[in-house]
């Protein structure tokens, strides 16, 4: 294998346990990037690029004061849930663009208890929609599952197979939030909290940091026995016909999503297509987004997910392991660091190191996608290679 | 107790009650509220139109919880909201009457109270039941 000058690869991936937490963000966050140097055999003073994100108020560009004044510059990235995916993307054209050796990401959030409060002016909306409670990202997700559902003719029990599944793997995993499994007919007979999604449909703001480290080229094999490449990254936002958080209208007709767009330039991009991934990444804010993206980024038919959930295709033994962390479902939505905790969970899976449940047969091509407001996704294509 | 709106520039007209919306000379797109550019296709002829006052249930859910502020009411009880499809565009708001809908269950516009404030009841628009699904 003969590395190219512009390929970038991930040499080291931490996470912290998510969950709540009692200390400070920048805390939290220095957590995770000295285990990600750790794990990439660096110190501080090695990183020459490096990104953070967040999406509550502290300054991710500030942990310079923790980790030491170095002068490198560091970029900091607020783009909702897609937050991480675009710190990803941030790092890796810093590397390419500077020719740059090693970059550091980071990702971090400790949010408030309970569903997210936005403010209906940061969204350019009359303070009518929130006074009359719209403004509120489960009704969102309802709505959006509700026609869905009807439109592919769904059985709505679906809905629960995706939570059994999401706890299951995290009965596993050592730093999933919530490790209790859950039976289908718990998540379907459990309180509703925005018809047809009950509360083990939806995941949870909570605390939780993640952290990788990148490598340029031929030095990536230097640094790390198995690297593996960021074949690809790809950014997209909506176009007409999509169906976004807080919309007070939509366009009848077509429907399309970010996260379409997202999945297909990032399969085009890396030159593969959904057929030959191996263990997948997509955000389940609720379970109706995992039923939604799994078609959205190619991966399943639309209308095909029951029979492939009910085939067990969606497991560790399955044909495409997904969500094998517990997904946001079990890990709960620290913003700033979810879709970097995605990246982290493919990355260990390919190097065949899964902090959980580890895929059989040495998968060596992997995908995340993360989807956020209002109306962004970015997709990955991550590939195992050997020297 | 006198009857006020949640936002007078949502609406074309209150008796009878209609939505104000924008319709693109452009393209033909039409959003809600009414927008002084289109988001669709870029352009900037756009005039204000009422949009129409019958449509088909086009998404529903039921709010189990009560919305933190900025959200107002004199008491909590779980309401219904819904996507409801006009023809031209496909509007956001109340279904009032239950809480339970049907997909393409056709509705009608009306004024709502959602929270009294003084001596004035402050309504919103929503949309009510005109019979029985398709």
């Amino acid at each position: 294998m003969s590395a190219r000058d512009d390929d970038v690869y991930i040499v080291g991936a931490a996470r912290t346990a998510f969950g709540r937490y009692d200390g400070e963000d920048n805390e939290l966050a220095e957590q995770a990037v000295r285990a990600a140097l750790d794990d990439a055999g660096i110190i501080w003073s090695d990183v020459q690029f490096a990104v953070g994100g967040t999406n509550g108020e502290t300054k991710p560009d500030n942990l310079v004061s923790r980790l030491g004044l170095t002068g490198l510059p560091f970029v900091t990235v607020k783009n909702g849930c897609a937050t991480g995916g675009v710190a990803l993307m941030t790092a890796r054209n810093g590397l390419i663009a500077d020719a740059a050796d090693i970059a550091c990401v980071v990702g971090y959030d400790n949010h408030a208890r309970g569903a997210f409060n936005a403010s209906p002016t940061r969204y350019g909306i009359g303070d009518w929609f929130g006074q009359t409670g719209m403004m509120v990202t489960t009704s969102y997700f309802a709505l959006k599952i509700q026609r869905y559902l009807h439109d592919h003719g769904i059985d709505p029990r679906t809905l629960g197979y995706a939570s059994e599944k999401a706890f299951a793997y995290a009965s596993h995993h050592p730093y999933a939030w919530r490790r209790t499994p859950v039976s289908v007919d718990e998540a379907m007979d459990a309180d509703m909290i925005n018809d047809p999604l009950t509360r083990f449909m939806f995941c949870s703001p909570d605390a939780g940091a993640v952290s990788l480290v990148l490598a340029r080229g031929r030095r990536a094999f230097d640094m790390c026995d198995r690297p593996v490449r960021l074949a690809s990254v790809a950014l997209r936002g909506r176009r007409p016909g999509s169906f976004e958080v807080f919309s007070t209208w939509l366009s009848p007709g077509e429907r399309t999503s970010p996260s379409i767009d997202a999945a297909r330039a990032a399969f085009a991009a890396a030159g593969i297509t959904p057929a030959d991934v191996q263990v997948a990444q997509l955000q389940d804010t609720e379970s109706g987004a995992e039923i939604i993206h799994l078609a959205e980024t190619g991966l399943v038919e639309h209308g095909a997910q029951t029979a492939a959930y009910e085939n067990g295709d969606f497991s560790i033994t399955g044909r495409l392991p997904v969500n094998t962390d517990g997904g946001l479902l079990a890990n709960g939505e620290p913003v700033g660091a979810s879709g970097l905790r995605q990246v982290h969970e493919v990355v260990r899976q390919l190097q065949g190191r899964a902090d959980g449940q580890q895929v059989p047969g040495a998968p060596s091509i992997g995908f995340t996608h993360v989807y956020g407001a209002p109306g962004i996704s970015a997709c990955t294509v991550l590939m195992a290679e050997g020297e | 107790m006198t009857v006020q709106v949640v936002d007078e520039t949502l609406f074309h007209s209150l008796d009878p009650v209609l939505l104000r919306g924008s319709a693109c000379a452009s393209c033909g797109a039409h959003v809600f509220p009414a927008m002084g550019s289109c988001p669709m296709c870029t352009g900037t002829d756009v005039a204000d139109v009422a949009l129409p006052a019958e449509g088909r249930v086009w998404s529903w859910t039921t709010q189990h919880f009560e919305p933190k502020p900025p959200f107002r009411t004199d008491s909590f009880a779980p309401f219904s909201i819904g996507y409801v499809d006009l023809g031209p565009v496909i509007v956001e708001g109340w279904l009032v009457g239950r809480t339970q809908w049907t997909i393409g269950e056709p509705v009608r516009l009306v004024l709502a109270h959602a929270w009294t404030e003084g001596d004035a009841s402050i309504h919103t628009f929503a949309f009510e039941s005109a019979g029985a699904a398709r």
